[in-house]
């Protein structure tokens, strides 16, 4: 859909409180264009996964913006999920349906040309491809996060957002987040939320949320 | 490039052809609501016999049954997403507007097919005396249309709030409450061989009233 665009993602004086309680995303400020990875850690309940929410246009920040640029152009809030993917821990599926049916939904919801080839290739790439046809509700933890995986990939964005991908992963899975992440750097953005010194290695810029309002770019 | 309106229809498409296929899949809300629709009826029809003459009497049971047999499924469109914890993903693909369209749409398709199970049962258990078949469909078509569009639009308005059992049954009262009384009026009306038109209206002018609400709303929904 997306696939090779130029991509952008830069924000301003972002922050993010629950209540009174504020995140690692405090006066946050960022720009990060063209291709790469980029690690965003810190603390648990620092924000790693708020910062992604926003950027995804998920959830509105309390002060500040985000903004993602696609080949020179911004891109509205309301349309950014046409140009990104997120893998995160609180992405769940229908359980009554297989793996196959759940992309192929996504894919037609998408308007992807051809919503099964879609759902068949992201599959492949996380090493589902054998247990496509197997309803959800039989899948294991490192399963389930495989399927978010592929379920990011599915449209090729140009921005991908992974939430802790390596969480419930054997060495082969992780093999996969690593293959993943390189492809997409090389035609791409990823924005890595994670505290694995593992996965960290494989971004060459890094946010640090530091919690509390001491949240700033390293 | 397809235009925005037709690339949305294709997203709406897909999500009423999810929401059909889960529904088939679990029978969720299907078998619930013609489980009560024909309990109620036949509890109702071996205590009060049959009642031919009492148009009255007939009008309100029939709506009270659809209003009950369905909403108690309809409610639950958003909150099995929350509960689920799919909404996120359904979020990640469509726009809010899309969302809700497609559920709307399902839960019109969802209370269509409740009514072609539960009206001609009530009919024939109730002896009721036979209908004016435009004007009762045309009561009938309309009645869904709003029930369908306000469970719909408070099932997604309360989809992220703590209690929202409890809710769903104290914000849709009210919206319910025209859609009822009209519904009844006009069954009543046309077994009685009076004018339906001012039900009609009313029904009509409430069901584009709730839909465009809605339409404007939806895209405001969820932003947290």
């Amino acid at each position: 859909m997306s696939s090779g665009a130029a991509v952008g993602v830069r924000a301003e004086k972002l922050s993010h409180r629950y209540g009174r309680r504020a995140t690692g995303v405090d006066g946050l400020a960022f720009a990060f264009d063209g291709h790469g990875t980029v690690a965003v850690t810190g603390p648990n309940g620092s924000g790693k996964s708020t910062l992604l929410r926003i950027i995804a246009g998920l959830l509105r920040p309390t002060e500040g913006a985000t903004t993602v640029i696609v080949d020179g152009r911004e891109c509205p809030a309301a349309r950014r999920r046409d140009f990104l993917g997120l893998a995160t821990p609180e992405l769940s599926f229908y359980e009554e349906f297989s793996a196959m049916e759940n992309l192929a939904f996504a894919a037609e919801a998408r308007r992807l040309a051809a919503p099964r080839r879609a759902a068949d290739a992201a599959l492949a790439v996380v090493g589902l491809a054998a247990r496509a046809g197997d309803r959800v509700a039989a899948y294991s933890s490192g399963m389930k996060q495989r399927l978010r995986l592929a379920f990011a990939l599915l449209h090729e964005p140009p921005l991908l957002l992974l939430d802790e991908p390596g969480s419930h992963l054997d060495e082969a899975g992780r093999d996969a987040v690593r293959e993943v992440v390189a492809h997409q750097a090389a035609r791409g953005l990823v924005l890595l939320a994670t505290n694995d010194p593992r996965e960290i290695q494989l971004a060459e810029r890094r946010i640090e949320l530091r919690g509390h309002g001491l949240g700033d770019p390293a | 490039m397809p235009n925005a309106a037709s690339s949305s229809a294709a997203t709406v498409w897909a999500i009423l052809r999810k929401e059909c296929r889960s529904e088939w899949r679990t029978r969720y809300g299907l078998n619930a609501a013609v489980l009560f629709a024909v309990t109620s009826l036949t509890a109702v029809t071996f205590s009060a016999g049959r009642m031919p003459d009492r148009p009255d009497l007939l009008a309100a049971l029939l709506w009270i049954t659809l209003l009950f047999a369905a909403l108690a499924s309809m409610s639950h469109a958003f909150v099995r997403e929350m509960e689920s914890r799919t909404l996120l993903l359904l979020r990640l693909v469509a726009s809010p507007t899309e969302i809700a369209l497609g559920k709307l749409l399902f839960n019109i398709a969802f209370l269509l097919v409740v009514e072609a199970i539960t009206v001609p049962l009530f009919l024939v258990l109730t002896g009721a005396p036979p209908v004016r078949l435009t004007q009762f469909l045309t009561i009938l078509g309309l009645g869904t249309l709003s029930l369908a569009a306000s469970s719909t639009l408070v099932g997604a308005v309360i989809a992220q709030t703590r209690s929202r059992g409890a809710l769903f049954a104290g914000v849709s009262l009210p919206l319910l409450l025209p859609v009822l009384a009209s519904g009844v009026a006009g069954t009543r009306a046309q077994w009685d061989g009076m004018p339906i038109l001012a039900d009609v209206r009313l029904l009509a002018a409430y069901a584009v009233a709730l839909l465009g609400v809605s339409l404007l709303l939806y895209d405001h929904l969820w932003e947290d």
